[in-house]
């Protein structure tokens, strides 16, 4: 069998607010196999973009432990964590989250920079991965020239230029309308299948929901089948 | 280029912008501040050594000096040519006298020089007429005291010495020397040019009743710098006087110009010191701005300490293109200073107010390389640092914390 590209077992995360403790993960088990997409589905304010920023080591969680392809990365120290990230997690999040200043190759590019990748290699990377989401002709055009299919297009192509065997999206849809989110969801479930890349989607929509190969519910802190 | 720098500039100059107002106004702030930095440093180095070379030119790199003349002067000159470190010994006198062309008179420093020295520094400075015309019957004068006696080369002036008063007093009829002026000299320094005369060393002894004695001799050395040290040296070897060092000419003034110009580096480093923090403050307004950006950036994986090279590099950045255009204002500033100070001098002053004040007809400045080094280095120091201390506080935050306070 092989490794598992995610395991999360007894993931229990709570805030401390003026009014007491909130616990918002209580004790959540997830393992994801490669290439597999999970869909986790819940009410507002249950916890699944904080699930989601635990998962990818974003945030800690207060108990449980973390594996990434088989490697234990919850007691790792901030700096080891961000450089194993770069290579293991890819992040597509709700707002697209790119670098303004930075043309779409850029911002592609600048993922891979991080991951240490050179100039070239990395620009060769971004093309690619532009080409791979029908952006080619737009990878000179800042982000404020892109409409918000395509900001995200450029996200997801982001999130997939250093080849990592797990990708995390936030509600990928959540700022675009329907046509649109159902176009980058066909997009980000074709390119992933394709990458053989495994996929942890948050949503709302029951309908991108049921896309994904296992369909999970957060609920009270605990994830369950939906 | 790292990725660091690469965002590092491309935030600092987004794509697109004309002008780019944050960079702009923090680069123009360390440019100024350098600017004013260096302009200071350089016009007080111009007057330091505006004054050692005057200091050097009227007193030698050695002055023997004596309580009283010092008798066959030539013969302790020739003793001391002979030593290797002295390039020439020139024996003389000097005094004040009364000076008079009709009706104008002035009190002239006369000096009793060797015409025939070569390296005599009034040479450099001849602005009309010839000084290889100088004989018992003519007389040199800076251009200020020929201006106040109304006299040009070829006129005649007569000069009342010291000791023709003494012979009046003796009951006996003293008649001024008759010289006519055969050069004018102009130094740029006001104290010279206002009283300088100069006659034949001859001249001089026949006028002031010195015989063949002299007030002191003048060394000229091959390395000045030495002179504290060989004139200690030759003192020991030829003792006639106090040997004095050009350094000690004037002590207390080269001293406070030195303190005026070290005074001077601070309070004008709190300039660029102004301009860093507001830089740091600057900075700090766009880590807050780009929170959301910081959490993406660790999300992409980078680590803690490129998120801090980003906004370092930022502040290094502008310390290296500001300290850039400091240089570059300075050297417009300093090309043009002669039009900024007449501009000055006739908004505010009705004359030659750098000659009234500072003894120098016009701005002396002299390039410090080792100013230019030292107001870099502070510069960049400080501009570093004061990205630094955001750079450092946008790392040390947590990812979901930066991507939440967005």
């Amino acid at each position: 069998m092989p490794e598992p590209v995610l395991h999360g077992s007894g993931l229990a995360k709570a805030y401390r607010s003026p009014s007491g403790s909130i616990e918002v993960l209580r004790r959540v088990d997830l393992t994801v196999a490669p290439g597999e997409s999970v869909s986790i589905r819940g009410a507002s304010g249950a916890g699944k973009t904080t699930l989601l920023q635990v998962l990818g080591g974003l945030d800690r969680a207060d108990r449980g432990e973390l594996a990434w392809a088989g490697r234990r990365v919850d007691g790792l120290p901030a700096s080891a964590l961000a450089g194993l990230r770069a290579r293991q997690v890819g992040f597509v999040f709700q707002n697209y989250q790119l670098m303004p200043e930075l043309d779409a190759r850029d911002n592609v590019a600048l993922a891979a920079r991080i991951a240490g990748a050179p100039v070239a290699v990395a620009r060769a990377r971004a093309d690619e991965l532009l080409g791979l989401v029908g952006l080619s002709a737009r990878a000179a055009h800042l982000p404020s020239a892109l409409s918000g299919g395509e900001c995200q297009r450029v996200a997801l192509a982001r999130a997939l230029v250093n080849r990592p065997p797990l990708l995390l999206a936030d509600e990928p849809t959540g700022n675009l309308d329907e046509v649109t989110g159902a176009a980058v969801m066909e997009l980000l479930l074709s390119v992933c299948r394709a990458q053989g890349t495994a996929l942890v989607l948050v949503t709302h929509s029951a309908d991108f929901a049921r896309l994904a190969g296992r369909q999970l519910v957060l609920r009270s802190g605990e994830l369950s089948p939906a | 280029m790292p990725w660091t720098l690469q965002l590092a500039l491309r935030q600092l100059f987004p794509p697109g912008r004309v002008f780019p107002a944050f960079a702009g106004v923090s680069i123009l702030g360390v440019g100024l501040g350098v600017c004013a930095l260096l302009v200071v440093q350089t016009v007080m180095n111009g007057f330091g050594e505006e004054h050692r070379l005057r200091i050097r030119e009227s007193y030698g790199d050695v002055r023997i000096f004596s309580s009283a003349p010092i008798e066959r002067p030539e013969a302790l000159a020739r003793a001391l040519a002979a030593d290797p470190a002295v390039v020439s010994s020139t024996p003389y006198a000097e005094g004040p006298a009364l000076a008079r062309a009709g009706d104008f008179s002035s009190v002239a420093f006369v000096r009793g020089v060797d015409p025939a020295d070569p390296d005599l520094p009034a040479r450099r400075y001849v602005v009309d007429g010839a000084l290889a015309d100088l004989d018992d019957g003519r007389v040199v004068l800076g251009a200020g005291l020929a201006r106040q006696l109304r006299v040009r080369v070829g006129d005649t002036i007569d000069l009342w010495s010291p000791s023709l008063a003494e012979r009046a007093e003796r009951g006996r009829a003293p008649l001024p020397a008759e010289l006519q002026v055969c050069a004018i000299i102009r130094t740029g320094f006001t104290e010279i040019d206002e009283r300088a005369a100069l006659i034949p060393l001859r001249r001089f002894r026949e006028l002031w009743s010195l015989g063949d004695r002299a007030h002191g001799l003048i060394l000229r050395l091959r390395e000045p710098a030495d002179a504290e040290t060989t004139a200690a040296r030759l003192e020991a070897a030829h003792p006639a006087g106090r040997y004095i060092p050009w350094q000690a000419e004037k002590r207390n003034l080269l001293e406070a110009i030195r303190f005026e110009k070290t005074m001077l580096f601070f309070l004008m480093f709190i300039i660029t010191l102004v301009a860093s923090f507001s830089i740091g403050s600057s900075l700090f307004s766009s880590v807050i701005r780009r929170s959301r950006e910081i959490g993406v950036l660790a999300a992409l994986g980078a680590r803690p300490a490129g998120i801090a090279a980003v906004f370092t590099a930022q502040g290094v950045l502008i310390g290296l293109l500001g300290t850039l255009l400091g240089f570059g204002l300075t050297f417009a500033i300093l090309g043009g200073r002669d039009v900024i100070l007449r501009s000055i001098n006739g908004l505010f002053g009705d004359g030659d107010m750098v000659g009234q004040m500072y003894q120098f007809s016009a701005v002396p400045l002299h390039y410090d390389a080792t100013d230019f080094v030292l107001a870099a280095a502070f510069t960049l120091v400080t501009t570093a640092l004061a990205g630094l201390v955001p750079a450092l506080w946008a790392a040390r935050r947590r990812p979901t914390d930066a991507m939440r306070d967005a």
